[in-house]
């Protein structure tokens, strides 16, 4: 059942806590639904970047600290920057949001074969 | 020994190897390759020619060494194939002394204990560059850039430094290990620091004939090419296990000290030469 929840802080997860909260503060959820409703939230997101996303792409950096502990990889980037993927379709011009190159950006990567028993 | 007048008067021969393409492949493969990278990062043809004098000034960077002491470990720069390409002018007379000859440390591994028991998994969230996966591997596996150094830090306050090139660095970055631990709180000290092995690299620069030599030191040499390519020397005084390749290639470890490397390819040198492959 349990599912990894690093993807609450996502903006779809922050704004979907946020919602949550207003609901409970109104009186219109209990804490329990919320909580129900966040675990589905894990669940489903864990699922949905897995199998249906085949989108990918290709970034790269200086590698600046690595860790690894408790099968947990923490990467920090220093010159990060998004390999443009659009050079190879011609003018699809689709309102995919460019993602624009940072000074430093952290990669946290989870194992995801054994998410599920996570 | 009864080998050296066939093989040490061949003038003509060493010209050959040097002249001839057989004996570039080593350094050609590793530049190409380097320069392929250059040019992907730049993306244009112009650089690539631009990238080639900037190699060939890099071989009078005093620091480099002489030219045989480079071998083939580094694989990442451009520069380790520079200096040996060099080879071929400053060689090329047969008054190859053995004394421009000399081994060059590549790895000193070295302990030391921190005098005081380590929470592994506090320093492996604390600490930057830090692995820790006890099903793996019962210590902490981190890493500085400067001196480029790998340390394994154990549960019981003991440590290991891998990757110096020489004993001043190993000191040095056990030294800032220990201040890594010391920051994050321990009362580490620095208790016992003791070089542990020592591994140095040397290229004669010519080939070898490995089965004469297994044949001629059968006592000291193991030469099993099926299970690996190089001839396992050991010397017994100074205790050195040499790898001899049959490119000229040596790699000599076990030593505690910088002068029993020395001492050791010094007694190896003569030997080899007399065992100099002719073509």
């Amino acid at each position: 059942m349990a599912n990894y929840q690093l993807y609450r802080n996502t903006t779809l997860g922050v704004t979907l806590q946020d919602t949550l909260e207003e609901m409970i503060s109104q009186g219109a959820l209990t804490d329990q639904a919320a909580g129900k409703v966040l675990s589905e939230f894990d669940r489903s997101i864990n699922l949905a970047l897995d199998k249906r996303i085949n989108k990918k792409i290709q970034f790269s950096g200086k590698l600046s600290t690595y860790r690894f502990c408790d099968n947990v990889w923490t990467l920090v980037l220093k010159d990060f920057s998004v390999k443009d993927p659009n050079q190879s379709q011609h003018n699809t011009t689709a309102p995919t949001s460019q993602i624009p190159p940072a000074d430093k950006v952290k990669i946290v990567a989870c194992d995801g074969k054994s998410a599920t028993q996570a | 020994m009864d080998y050296s007048p066939g093989f040490s008067d061949p003038h003509s021969h060493q010209n050959d190897q040097y002249a001839s393409p057989m004996s570039l492949p080593p350094s050609l493969t590793p530049r190409s390759v380097a320069s392929r990278e250059d040019t992907h990062a730049n993306a244009s043809n112009d650089n690539r020619f631009q990238h080639r004098p900037s190699i060939a000034s890099k071989k009078n960077i005093p620091d480099m060494g002489p030219p045989s002491t480079v071998t083939s470990y580094h694989l990442s720069s451009v520069a380790p194939s520079t200096p040996f390409s060099a080879a071929a002018t400053p060689y090329t007379p047969r008054t190859a002394d053995p004394l421009r000859v000399q081994p060059s440390l590549q790895n000193i591994v070295s302990t030391v204990s921190l005098g005081c028991p380590l929470d592994l998994k506090r320093i492996a969230l604390q600490a930057r560059n830090a692995e820790y996966n006890p099903k793996r591997f019962a210590a902490v596996i981190m890493r500085i850039r400067s001196p480029r150094t790998t340390a394994l830090i154990f549960t019981s306050g003991k440590m290991v430094c891998t990757g110096a090139k020489s004993e001043e660095d190993s000191v040095q970055a056990a030294r800032r290990y220990a201040r890594v631990i010391q920051k994050l709180g321990f009362p580490a000290k620095f208790l016992d620091f003791k070089i542990q092995n020592m591994v140095g690299s040397a290229d004669v620069s010519f080939k070898i004939r490995l089965e004469a030599l297994a044949l001629k030191h059968a006592t000291y040499c193991s030469y099993e090419p099926e299970l690996f390519p190089g001839l396992i020397y050991r010397v017994i005084q100074p205790k050195i296990v040499l790898l001899i390749f049959n490119s000229g290639k040596v790699v000599l470890t076990g030593a505690k000290e910088r002068r029993e490397i020395h001492e050791a390819f010094e007694r190896i040198y003569p030997i080899l030469k007399t065992f100099r492959r002719a073509s």
